[in-house]
């Protein structure tokens, strides 16, 4: 099936500004949903609210667009009453880490079978350059307007910690690296949370003189480096991207069959 | 026929079962824990899901995943459980989302006092939600409306594709009574209308004649779009404001106009009463006892208990007080069922008595009320 198969193109043009990072991440997601050959029937998109959120407009799949934060929330409870599903859950860094923060652990603490994507742009942008928790100390938005003084997550260790099964990052400017970690991700039995840096010329981008968007992109490319690579051991300072955690660990729908089980038999005995 | 000896957090949870729910999710708060403690026991069984959340908020967000996957689902919490479901309670509503909400309530305001009862939050489950669009609210007087209101709130909530509450109260939720089940007056099941396969499925299309979309779930054989945004009738987001218009116009007329074929009530009109005393929920049964108190004594008076709080069922409310000069309301609160009577009241004058200390309004209190 071709890649525009996957889209709602009469919801188009989608209303991501120009140079902004979320269109090439989709990008890579349908690309990895190709490759897998997933049925459209057998995907659950569901997204909170945001611009990252507004994906579950564009895809041709089933879509559920709820609240803001809520979103692992709904897809909890869907996946908990189809289990053959494949839940995705594209989310903002402040849909996903600030108001969504507690459901966000506790999806990892459960290791329920979603794929959970962190779509960073490190600014809140459909509601004008507010910072997010991920913006972290020193940066300039419209409620931090003498540069931010919180400090910020990061997601990987925090995923981590939580307990999410698998972990991994990348940027929007490695489409194919990022296509190739959200097949693993959505293939993963278990909470898997990919990462992806993005880039929001329109308002990070100008208000922290990071330029427009191809330069924001350049960063994307300078300020990381693989987990491994020769350049991350010399500049343990930039950030590392791949796959941080892949284990195998008890999923909450198939733990709760044994529950379901353990219980009919109590019944019966 | 065996008697059951239960409360009514336990007739709810039966009820809730014997009516197709398979999915309940909450969170620990007294005096409503219980609900979750007996779904426990009889959802597994079933292959039911029982799960806990991380708090209110996700609770209720299960439920909703869970509704949209088409199963029955349904919710339990208090006052202030309800207060972190609101911003759901609206999804529920503009996303037509079948759900059950009990509310167990006790004495608020906030955390308030938890193993006292009230009804204080009459008016918030009306309008505790953005957009202020009608929800339907039964009121249990008994373990016994326990049991029969729970399965009409589930049927409400299918048929209307909307939140119902079950407007509960802690003295009637952890109070044992007898009751014998197979003998309750329960309604037969009704179950969403879904799409038939012949034909297209737009998420919100409705078919003439008809207020309610037929339904189809996530993750079914056909791709189904929700969202909480206005949308038009194909399940995209519109900034139409006809549009727009036209949807809020239905989802309001769908529960107003039709309340009078879901109005519950014991009405036990006297003909000769001038007073119609006008009570709902556990302050009924003071009422009852009441109100046959002042017959003995040779005083006409009618009792009105209301089951179907909203939407107002308006006509029959009229039709009610215009037998009668006077109307007392009594409630477990400082006043807010009345402003519905006041409103509703021509001639009639209308007096209202309330008292909110965690203690149950008495027989006694009441005849004095309306001796006055």
């Amino acid at each position: 099936m071709a890649v525009k198969d996957y889209l709602r193109q009469r919801f188009f043009p989608h209303m991501w500004c120009p140079g902004c990072g979320h269109g090439t991440i989709l990008n890579s997601l349908l690309r990895a949903i190709e490759e897998l050959e997933l049925e459209k029937k057998d995907i659950v998109m569901t997204s909170g609210i945001g611009c990252s959120a507004r994906i579950s407009g564009y895809v041709d799949f089933h879509s559920l667009h709820t609240m803001h934060g809520r979103a692992l929330a709904c897809a909890t409870g869907v996946k908990l009453s189809r289990p053959h599903l494949n839940v995705i859950v594209p989310m903002g860094d402040g849909d996903a880490l600030a108001i969504g923060g507690n459901h966000f652990i506790h999806a990892a603490r459960r290791n329920i079978d979603i794929t959970a994507i962190v779509m960073n742009n490190r600014i809140y942008g459909m509601t004008g350059g507010q910072f997010s928790p991920l913006s972290g100390v020193g940066i300039k938005a419209t409620t931090a307007p003498y540069t931010t003084i919180d400090n910020n997550f990061d997601v990987v260790e925090l995923a981590t910690a939580a307990g999410a099964s698998f972990v991994a990052r990348s940027t929007a400017y490695h489409v194919k690296e990022s296509t190739d970690i959200l097949k693993q991700a959505i293939q993963h039995k278990g909470f898997s949370v990919v990462e992806i840096l993005s880039q929001c010329p329109t308002h990070y981008g100008r208000k922290n003189k990071e330029g427009d968007a191809v330069s924001m992109l350049e960063l994307h490319k300078t300020n990381t480096a693989k987990i491994g690579s020769k350049a991350l051991e010399k500049n343990p300072v930039l950030t590392p991207r791949g796959i941080f955690v892949d284990t195998d660990k008890p999923e909450y729908c198939a733990e709760y069959e044994k529950v379901i089980a353990f219980a009919m038999k109590e019944k019966t005995s | 026929m065996a008697l059951s000896f239960i409360d009514g957090n336990e007739a709810i949870a039966r009820a809730a079962v014997r009516a197709g729910c398979r999915f309940f999710s909450g969170y620990p708060i007294t005096p409503a824990t219980t609900i979750y403690q007996q779904m426990l026991k009889l959802l597994p069984p079933l292959k039911g899901v029982c799960l806990q959340g991380e708090d209110e908020i996700a609770s209720i967000g299960f439920c909703l995943g869970a509704s949209m996957a088409g199963l029955k689902a349904m919710t339990a919490t208090s006052g202030p459980g309800i207060s972190l479901y609101s911003e759901q309670i609206s999804f529920a509503l503009s996303g037509e989302i079948p759900l059950v909400i009990v509310d167990v309530q006790r004495l608020g305001p906030s955390t308030g006092s938890a193993t006292k009862g009230a009804d204080g939050d009459i008016q918030f489950l009306r309008w505790g939600s953005s957009g202020g669009l009608p929800v339907v609210v039964l009121a249990p007087v008994d373990v016994r409306d326990c049991y029969i209101l729970t399965m009409h709130a589930f049927n409400l909530a299918e048929q209307y594709r909307c939140p119902v509450f079950i407007a509960s109260n802690k003295e009637i939720g952890m109070t044992r009574e007898s009751i014998e089940i197979d003998s309750l007056d329960t309604p037969d099941l009704l179950t969403r209308k879904y799409c038939p396969e012949d034909q297209p499925y737009l998420p919100f299309q409705v078919p003439p004649g008809t207020m309610i979309p037929p339904f189809l779930p996530i993750g079914g054989s056909r791709l189904v779009r929700q969202t909480s945004s206005t949308h038009d009738p194909e399940g995209y987001i519109t900034a139409d404001t006809d549009i727009i218009g036209q949807v809020i116009e239905r989802l309001d007329k769908k529960l107003v106009t039709n309340v009078d074929t879901f109005t519950f009530f014991e009405f036990d009109s006297d003909p000769d009463a001038e007073t119609l005393l006008l009570v709902y929920g556990v302050t009924a049964r003071a009422a009852k006892t009441a109100v046959e108190q002042m017959r003995k004594g040779g005083k006409a008076i009618s009792l009105l208990i209301l089951k179907t709080l909203y939407p107002v069922p308006e006509d029959f409310i009229k039709q009610c007080i215009n037998e009668v000069k006077r109307v007392v309301v009594v409630e477990m609160n400082l006043g807010q069922y009345v402003r519905e009577i006041e409103r509703l009241a021509e001639s009639q004058h209308v007096s209202h008595f309330g008292k909110m200390d965690g203690e149950l309004i008495s027989p006694e209190l009441i005849q004095q009320v309306i001796a006055l």
